[in-house]
């Protein structure tokens, strides 16, 4: 598979936009300043945002808004000011060390064979090999954007882990770090900050692809992440109590039973009728099938015609397939993935067990990025081999479909500018790179990328489940930090016909990056400026149907 | 946990102002919730989407699909934003007592 490397100015990606350098701080910190950023209040500054290119030179960013006293005096706050966990106060000092106590004893497991064998040989070799040379810092969207705010330089979480380890946990750690200058005290307040930066980090994973050695400081943060949540109770609510403890106990994250699913699907039914002309029993529990099709249930509720155009596309293309209507089945979600090992193999047991017991031959992920890489290369990693199911991208059989002919298309229905967002973990991930872009060049006449992109793409800022993360103030960075570098990636991408006189559409065939997408452009007013809608990759196919009427993709923002 | 008080009412709610425990929902707590949402005065076509949410819920545990909500109440989606400023989501079913939507919707 062709993998896409821009080279010279593209390289860099930001052509009209380049990242302003002049950082507040400099360039390269001392073993001290790291330890000291983590003891001070470093509350993130719009001013010192990235400016975006026309036409929002004039926008001004309202500021993240600070957490009431109320709320502070109940729960913690990260070095930003910024709450993704709502970590409770500890309601004594002796409770405060009995948590620093866990944290450590933690730790030590983390770094252990029998208790971390999943992950361990990849965040050694992360942990001791990184020499600090900062080549990754660019890479990542969130450090340049904010305007190089050191507490998210990509080696700041691996750094501090790396000391605490030293100080701590090899022997010899009393004295030794002290001797090279650089001794650290474990407190509470320093693992808050810990914690919370972790959920500062999208796991994007470009730091890593840009690392001469291939460190990968995304997993160092995915690991830190793993630390709090299965030893110290501490994650994100959306992702753990909502997320996967939700979806385990109703069968989706969304909190959709089996009843709510069956009345999404009479309404899919019905709308396909009424939109392509098709009648369709969507097929479910269809035993032997060649593929069970697994969608990210948000889906369901926030984006149907999704789901309708698989649907469409399927059944057109005379494909083998089946949904499943047993709890957890029905939706590929397994945000596990992004923070405990324990609730991540209960999920993809889950769902390679209904897929046994239904007998198909492989499970086909639908649009959602984070379901691709727990279920394919994670779960190659992790699943003993007799409880496996080969899985498929659909991009890669919506490829077979569209490139061979197998339903009749008419680009020219698709006469309007399209940019692609690479999700993440599909493409950094899995390498899957060409197939969307065929399709998109044979189906969309006025497709161009965005710079960078492919292997190399930005992440939304909606990454590792920050898309779902809806408390608090941390929306309020999603969208002006993290979600930066995609805005300004996609004004770029339509600088020829930015005006609000044309429809533009970016494509993003990945449901968290959608909800990221949604926000972003919200929140920077891309649609009433601007005319930029978002969507999936199966929309614009079916749109382009010869056997549809005109007019499934609807204008309209949602 | 937060508790929301507006006139006679106090309910638990979580840092967003949903609802913690939905089924103390009743009337009045919808106006009062209503008045942290920019809604000033509930008027039919509010109740017509507080109570078309509030079944569904009931019903399914979820709050429905917006193209499902648009569609049984025949109101499009702007005019579901005008009657809502934070969106069917965020605005609508907080005023209709349902706990904050999870997942990626």
């Amino acid at each position: 598979m062709e993998q896409q490397r821009p080279t010279g100015v593209e390289q860099e990606g930001l052509t009209t936009t380049e990242t302003p350098a002049a950082p507040k701080v400099k360039a390269h910190q001392t073993p001290d300043d790291v330890i000291h950023l983590m003891e001070k209040d470093q509350t993130q500054d719009v001013d010192t945002l990235v400016p975006l290119p026309f036409p929002y030179e004039d926008w001004k960013d309202t500021p993240i808004p600070t957490l009431s006293d109320e709320q502070r005096s109940r729960f913690e706050v990260g070095p930003d000011g910024v709450s993704a966990l709502q970590i409770p106060k500890p309601a004594t000092e002796e409770e405060k060390e009995e948590r620093v106590a866990q944290f450590l004893a933690g730790l030590a497991k983390l770094l252990d064979r029998e208790d971390n064998w999943t992950f361990l040989q990849p965040l050694m070799l992360s942990l001791e090999n990184c020499v600090k040379c900062q080549t990754c810092n660019d890479s990542c969207g969130i450090y340049t954007d904010s305007g190089r705010a050191e507490m998210y330089r990509p080696t700041f979480r691996g750094e501090v882990l790396r000391r605490i380890i030293d100080r701590y946990i090899k022997p010899g750690g009393g004295i030794l770090p002290g001797l090279r200058g650089h001794d650290i005290k474990v407190d509470w307040n320093m693992i808050v900050n810990l914690a919370e930066l972790s959920y500062r980090c999208t796991l994007c994973r470009r730091c890593a692809q840009a690392c001469p050695i291939g460190v990968d400081n995304g997993l160092i943060s995915r690991e830190i992440r793993k630390l709090f949540s299965q030893e110290l109770g501490i994650a994100m609510p959306e992702l753990h109590t909502l997320g996967t403890v939700k979806q385990l106990k109703t069968g989706s994250s969304t909190g959709l039973n089996p009843a709510g699913v069956a009345d999404v699907i009479e309404f899919a039914e019905e709308d396909i009728q009424e939109k392509a002309g098709l009648e369709v029993k969507i097929p479910f529990n269809k035993e032997g099938a060649e593929y069970l099709v697994m969608h990210n249930a948000g889906e369901f509720l926030s984006w149907p015609e999704n789901l309708q155009a698989f649907v469409i596309i399927l059944e057109k293309a005379g494909v083998s397939w089946t949904m499943a209507s047993e709890p957890v089945g029905y939706d590929s979600v397994n945000y596990g993935l992004f923070y405990d090992d324990v609730q991540y193999s209960r999920i993809v047991l889950k769902h390679y067990g209904i897929a046994k017991s239904l007998g198909v031959k492989k499970i086909l992920e639908g649009e959602c990025g984070h379901a691709h890489k727990a279920a394919m290369p994670v779960a190659d990693r992790l699943v003993p081999r007799d409880m496996f199911v080969p899985t498929e991208s659909s991009l890669v059989l919506l490829e077979d479909i569209v490139m061979n002919d197998r339903i009749k298309l008419d680009p020219s229905r698709n006469d309007f500018p399209v940019t692609l967002h690479d999700p993440c973990n599909i493409t950094r991930s899995m390498g899957i790179i060409q197939p969307q872009r065929n399709i998109l060049k044979k189906i969309c006449p006025q497709f161009r990328e965005m710079t960078p992109h492919g292997v190399d793409n930005y992440c939304c800022g909606g990454g590792s489940g920050f898309a779902v993360g809806n408390s608090v103030n941390f929306p309020d960075w999603r969208t002006r930090v993290a979600g930066r570098m995609k805005f300004r990636q996609i004004l770029n991408a339509f600088s020829d016909s930015i005006g609000p006189e044309t429809n533009k559409y970016v494509c993003a065939p990945c449901s968290n990056c959608k909800g990221q997408l949604r926000d972003i452009i919200r929140y920077y007013e891309g649609w009433d400026r601007c005319r930029i809608l978002y969507g999936g990759l199966v929309e614009l196919i079916v749109n382009a149907m010869v056997d549809v009427p005109e007019g499934f993709l609807e204008w309209e923002f949602h | 946990m937060p508790t929301f008080t507006h006139g006679e009412v106090s309910i638990d709610v979580d840092e967003d102002g949903f609802m913690s425990e939905p089924d103390k929902w009743n009337e009045t707590v919808a106006a009062a919730i209503a008045t942290t949402e920019g809604v000033e005065g509930l008027t039919e076509e509010h109740w017509k989407v507080v109570n078309y949410l509030r079944d569904y819920y009931l019903k399914f545990g979820v709050a429905p699909m917006i193209r499902k909500l648009c569609k049984e109440t025949g109101f499009k989606l702007n005019k579901i934003y005008e009657l809502f400023p934070s969106g069917p989501a965020k605005g609508a079913c907080k005023v209709a007592g349902l706990p904050k939507p999870t997942g990626c919707v």
